[in-house]
């Protein structure tokens, strides 16, 4: 399809066509003209536990951390770094369900990809935030920069995270644009201050063909970029555990194991993002039950995917039962941690590969119920990676302090990973109601390129 | 019938020392064991020879027995290990029919000095410090680097050319 097609004669409005200005001016950004007292509740009550997270923080900096952390010789790495791994992981949405879906002609991504890019981004701001609370010298951070070593997978880390952020939050602003001065023009009735940020923040956008074929070039090359972007930040983020020769970490599978997982958790992301949205805001008429279904049907998917390779981390090691492997194996399938590892594979494997299969699980609620089970067991998977295997080294542990034997997180910790649930969730709401939600130029050139799916699944 | 066991028992075991000497006959290493017991060269004795090592002692050859005039003979190699060359020896009887355990060390200069192979500290590799990491690392790491932030600086320096673009500049 040639760019002229999408620009039939009237094109004097700057977003998109007439249609897509009738349409948003009913559904889209009805989010935007106010916020309501549910959205004042929510807003506030976020505040409150990102605020208790900063105190929190506070103590644990302020107060000997033996006594805030219950991080010990052994468990030098606890819920902080598992949580770390978890918003990495949450971050790869924008990479599944903006990028690949786009590339790869699935048209029913067009109501999804900014809810997807702002979840990319609030994660990864997360994830470095996560990352910062766990140091033991947060003072001496930027040692990682004049004294870190490009031989280190932690630096890899760094350089990615970074990168990675920088283009999520261009690929969530570049496709913002023509949205922003279409909002510009038509919600004279906002406070002072935003109407001028979407000036500011619009460009000049008046969408003449040459700036049209300026954006989507852009928005393209930079959709390319993101993909190997966003796998390889999982990849290197599962290496910073592969290349330690710890026997729990010392896989070969780690990276597209870590990937895979992230994908899944993307896709349950995704679920209870459009089905929180479409409740909200009422825009069932976009996020469709068509989307559920699909998003089911990836559900599945990835879910297999990921369960092929959890049968290779843990079915190979399990066959030869070395010596190395032994105690913690042991200990996850049968012993102290087997409850807790099998309602992890149950809720977070086995649920998302066969409930969705069957048609009626793919209707909103239900997935959505599905959706909430992956994703609370996908960060305990990821407390599982990150934790049991520390408590198992080699050299069996003896003529330690009992404290340094088990690992419970400490309210300290917790505190803060809760705030850092409520920072992103912070960011997502304060976008969505100072921003649109639903990228409408994107939807609209569906339609009128002849996607009728996209809206019109029966 | 007790009496009679510690008497027998008491009869069994005699005192023994042993007396080690050694020397370097046409090359070779040789420590000589004298076994004495009550200032009278014993024979047919075994004696062990072991070298100290850092937890533990190696035996060194087989056992070998006393001759007629109560020496045993053993050859030491010559490359063990050892700090600063020095070397403890031990000879040992152990077990014997007739004799109690006893043993006898002295320490002689045969080891060798291990001289610590340090010509590779100043190269580049994956291990090495900051400033001596391996070329490809580096170039490789840059690279992607300068290629994916060029391309998202590029993407920025589009976004100024839609603001040039738009009529309030034209």
């Amino acid at each position: 399809m040639s760019e002229d097609n999408n620009k039939p004669e009237s094109t004097k409005f700057e977003t998109f066509t007439q249609e897509e200005y009738m349409v948003m001016k009913d559904d889209l950004l009805r989010p935007m003209e106010k916020i309501g007292l549910a959205g004042k509740v929510w807003i506030t009550f976020l505040i409150m536990v990102c605020l208790a997270g900063v105190y929190a923080y506070y103590i644990q900096e302020t107060k000997s951390k033996y006594v805030t952390v219950s991080l010990r010789d052994y468990t030098m790495w606890g819920v902080y770094i598992s949580n770390f791994v978890f918003f990495v992981a949450l971050s790869l949405v924008g990479v599944l369900m903006s990028a690949i879906l786009k590339m790869t002609h699935f048209e029913w991504y067009r109501p999804l990809s900014r809810i997807a890019e702002v979840i990319a981004v609030a994660a990864i701001m997360l994830a470095g935030v996560s990352i910062v609370a766990a140091m033991g010298r947060p003072d001496r951070l930027y040692f990682l920069v004049t004294h870190g070593r490009i031989q280190s997978p932690i630096v890899w880390d760094i350089m990615v995270i970074m990168t990675y952020l920088a283009t999520s939050i261009i690929l969530l602003f570049l496709p913002l644009i023509p949205s922003l001065s279409t909002c510009k023009n038509h919600m004279k009735h906002l406070p002072k201050w935003q109407l001028k940020m979407y000036e500011i923040l619009s460009f000049g956008w008046e969408g003449t063909e040459e700036q049209w074929k300026i954006l989507k070039k852009t928005i393209k090359i930079l959709t390319i970029l993101v993909i190997p972007l966003g796998i390889s930040i999982h990849t290197v983020t599962a290496w910073l555990f592969a290349s330690t020769l710890r026997a729990e970490w010392d896989s070969t599978n780690f990276g597209a194991y870590f990937v895979s997982g992230a994908f899944l958790l993307g896709v349950a992301a995704m679920i209870i993002a459009i089905f929180v949205f479409r409740k909200v805001y009422k825009l069932e008429k976009y996020l469709t039950d068509m989307h559920f279904d699909k998003l089911g049907q990836v559900l599945v998917l990835m879910g297999f995917i990921y369960a092929y390779f959890n049968i290779n981390e843990y079915l190979v090691p399990a066959y030869k039962m070395s010596g190395l492997h032994q105690h913690h194996l042991l200990n996850l399938f049968t012993g102290e941690e087997a409850p807790f590892y099998w309602s992890v594979m149950f809720f977070g494997i086995a649920l998302p590969c066969i409930l969705p299969l069957f048609r009626k699980m793919r209707k909103p609620l239900p997935l959505t119920i599905i959706a909430i089970c992956v994703f609370i067991a996908g960060w305990f998977k990821r407390y599982l990676i990150v934790i049991p295997g520390l408590l198992h080294p080699y050299l069996p542990i003896q003529d330690v302090p009992e404290s340094w034997k088990h690992y419970t997180p400490s309210l300290i910790e917790m505190t803060i990973v809760a705030a850092t649930f409520a920072a992103m969730l912070l960011i997502i709401t304060l976008f969505s109601r100072y921003f649109p939600i639903i990228s409408v130029w994107e939807v609209a050139e569906g339609k009128l390129e002849g996607k009728e799916e996209i809206i019109n699944y029966k | 019938m007790l009496l009679l066991t510690t008497l027998t028992s008491f009869a069994q075991d005699k005192e023994a020392t042993i007396t080690l000497s050694f020397a370097k006959a046409d090359s070779v290493n040789v420590c000589k064991a004298l076994v004495t017991s009550e200032g009278v060269p014993v024979k047919e004795v075994s004696v062990s020879l072991f070298v100290k090592r850092m937890f533990s002692q190696l035996p060194i050859g087989e056992a070998v027995a006393t001759d007629s005039t109560g020496v045993a003979s053993f050859e030491v190699p010559q490359d063990l290990p050892s700090q600063n060359g020095k070397l403890t020896i031990f000879a040992k009887i152990v077990d014997d029919e007739n004799y109690k355990n006893t043993e006898a060390s002295g320490i002689v200069n045969w080891g060798t000095i291990i001289v610590s192979d340090n010509s590779k500290v100043d190269e580049r590799s994956i291990f090495a410090g900051r400033n001596k990491a391996p070329i490809f690392f580096i170039i490789v790491s840059l690279l992607s680097l300068f290629l994916v932030w060029g391309t998202l600086i590029y993407a920025v320096l589009q976004v100024f050319k839609i603001k040039r673009l738009s009529s309030a500049n034209n």
